[in-house]
This record gives structure tokens, sequence and C-alpha cells, in this order.
């Protein structure tokens, strides 16, 4: 067997995989019905101490500039913070020691439809809600331990208080 | 069942209930004024348990024993307790407007000092973006209009890259006739609302 049918062969048995795959990896919002795997949901602004991002599976260190993404979970250190614009004009922003999961995040920038679910799991976070919010108050949600907030375009801080989980 | 013996269960936990577990303060707009409201939900959906904060520094206190207790902050306890957290947020988004001359697909002259200041902004931010927002009158259809205005906004995003604007810098979308300036009836022209719209966060 040739290198080339060797590749040729590992190309064709591959394929079929790949097209299964391809479902999980383009999602489409409800709401929106557009892309929201992979996209740039938002862009980190401001950073303080050790910050990382959970994604894939991955701790990723967090720098400033960087863009976030649906799924990503941000992990402050005891001496840490960051603050997050999302593409809807968002502001999220997390104190110390915290953990704060972007579950889901859509938004058309031309309609302002989208969705917005965030959990903060230990931590602060002060949000100033965005376009998403202003436009239909009931696509965000933001949980914390035991309570979820409904949100009608505003300004609040959650603590949980500094005692580890 | 399970519910309760997990309430008791985090109310042992937590000792009393003085110590809340979760905090919520509502806080006033940047103009000072309440902005709107939270309400906060017990997770479950258990009945009555629901309470909406809509005041400045209204504030909502999770007891040890899972209830939602109501209490009130003020200015100088929340920049005592938050203003670290406070000092990190993101700058908020400011806009700069070019303006389209009347019956005409051209920029207004004073676009261009609108881009350098736009420009220069963008260079003082620190992971700044700007995003180029079209708009039209309400002449012709939805679907026209969200064409045209995002025609509008890639206008504009060629001129801010000719000022010198790296391209990754720059998002562009078309919002049509959805947010005129001035508010008018179908099929009005008006030049006021021909217009793109630069922001910058």
């Amino acid at each position: 067997m040739t290198a080339l049918t060797r590749t040729l062969l590992a190309l064709a048995l591959a394929a079929p995989a790949l097209l299964t795959a391809a479902p999980a990896t383009a999602q489409t919002d409800a709401v929106t019905g557009i892309a929201t795997n992979n996209a740039t949901i938002g862009r980190i602004k401001t950073l303080t101490g050790t910050v990382s991002i959970d994604r894939a599976g991955q701790a990723l260190p967090a720098l400033v500039g960087m863009a976030l993404q649906q799924g990503d979970r941000l992990r402050t250190g005891p001496v840490g913070g960051v603050g997050i614009t999302l593409a809807d004009d968002s502001l999220l922003t997390a104190g110390p020691s915290s953990q704060l999961l972007i579950s889901r995040f859509a938004f058309n920038p031309t309609t302002y439809d989208g969705s917005l679910d965030a959990t903060l799991s230990r931590g602060s976070l002060h949000v100033v809600s965005g376009l998403i919010a202003k436009k239909k108050p009931e696509a965000i949600s933001f949980k914390a331990r035991s309570v979820v907030l409904g949100v009608r375009g505003t300004e609040f801080i959650i603590d949980l208080g500094t005692e580890p989980l | 069942m399970r519910q309760r013996f997990l309430a008791v269960l985090a109310a042992l936990l937590t000792g009393c209930a003085q110590v809340p577990t979760e905090r919520i303060v509502l806080l006033p707009g940047a103009d000072g004024h309440s902005s709107g409201a939270v309400l906060v939900q017990r997770k479950g959906g258990a009945e009555g348990a629901d309470l909406l904060l809509s005041t400045a520094y209204a504030q909502a206190d999770v007891a040890g024993d899972g209830r939602v207790l109501p209490s009130t902050s003020d200015a100088a306890t929340v920049q005592r307790d938050y203003a670290a957290l406070m000092a990190l947020q993101p700058a908020r988004p400011r806009s700069f407007v070019v303006n389209f001359s009347s019956n005409s697909n051209s920029l207004t002259p004073d676009t261009v000092p609108v881009l350098a200041s736009a420009s220069t902004a963008l260079g003082a931010l620190k992971a700044g973006e700007l995003i180029v927002i079209g708009h039209t009158d309400r002449v012709g259809t939805v679907e026209a209009n969200d064409r045209l205005s995002l025609q509008r906004a890639e206008q504009v995003r060629g001129l801010l890259m000719a000022a010198g604007v790296p391209a990754t810098a720059i998002q562009v979308s078309g919002r049509g006739e959805r947010e005129p300036l001035v508010p008018t009836a179908d099929e009005v022209a008006e030049a006021r609302n021909r217009r793109v719209e630069i922001k910058l966060r």
C-alpha cells in the first residue's frame, strides 16, 4: 500500500465521522437562528491577578483582549478579577475567587434578538445588562447558588461571600 | 421532602441565618437614577418566594435557611464593599456618529474629524473595538434598508481602515430602519436617520 493510498483510505474512513460530528459543532441558536458555537461572544477588557478560562476541557490563561466563547467558564484567583464586554454591550465584572459560567449567549446585531444565561457559582459579579435585556428582558437570566435573577435592564451585584464551596 | 432535607442541611452547615449566603444589590444606573429592576426567585420556583428589587440599593439576602429577605444598602456601603470590583468594570460603550448628506449616499464634510476622534479614542482604550452600525430612514422595505444600512456601515469601515484603524478592531452591522434618531411614519425621508454610528467599547 502506498503512502498516498493510505492517506486516501484514512480520509475515507474519517469522513463519515466528520460528517456525523458536524451537527454538534455547528449549533444554531433557537431564538436567533444564528450560529453560536466557536463564535466570539465578547472580549476580556480588564484583568488583575490570576484569571483562567475553562474551555473544552482545558484551562487557558486569560489575557486582556482575549475573545470569549459560549460555554466558557472564567475563574479568578484569590486576588484576581476580570471585566468582560459581551457582544450586546453587557458588562460583566467578576471579583476575587469567582467562577462565572456563560452557558448560553446569542446575539443578532441587526434585530438585537438574543439570549444570555450565566451562572455565578462562587465569588462576586457586577452586571450592567445590555441590548438583549433592553429588547427582551426574559431572554436573559443570571443564576447564583440558590436563586435565579430576572433582569429588567439594570445594574446590580451578586455576592456569594468568600467562604469556599 | 428531599428539598426540605437539603434546606435543613444548608441551615446546619451555615449556622444561624444571620450571615447571608447570597446577596443581590440593585445599583443606580450610570446617571444616578434607578435603572430597572431585578426579580430574585428561588431555584425550583417555591411559590411566594420571589422578591422584586426595583429601587436603587434595594437588596436581597438569601438566609442560611433559604429564605429571600429584603433589605436596603446605600452608596457608602456599596463603595466600602465593592470599590475594587467596580474599578475593574470595562468602559461603557460610547458612540460617534457620521451623517449622510440629504438625498445622497455621500457622507457630510464633518465625517473626517469624527473618524479621527473615533480612531484616537480607540487607540487610548485597552482591547478596544469599534462596532460600526449603519442606519436608514424608513423609505423602502425593511429588507432593502437592512442591506443599505450594512452598505453604509461598510463604507465607513473602509474610511476607518484608510485612516489606519486595523481591520481586526472593526465589526460592522446594519440596523436598517429599526432605530431612527427621529421617529417618523413609514416611507418618510428623514436625513437625520441616515447615519452610521461608530460605537467604541
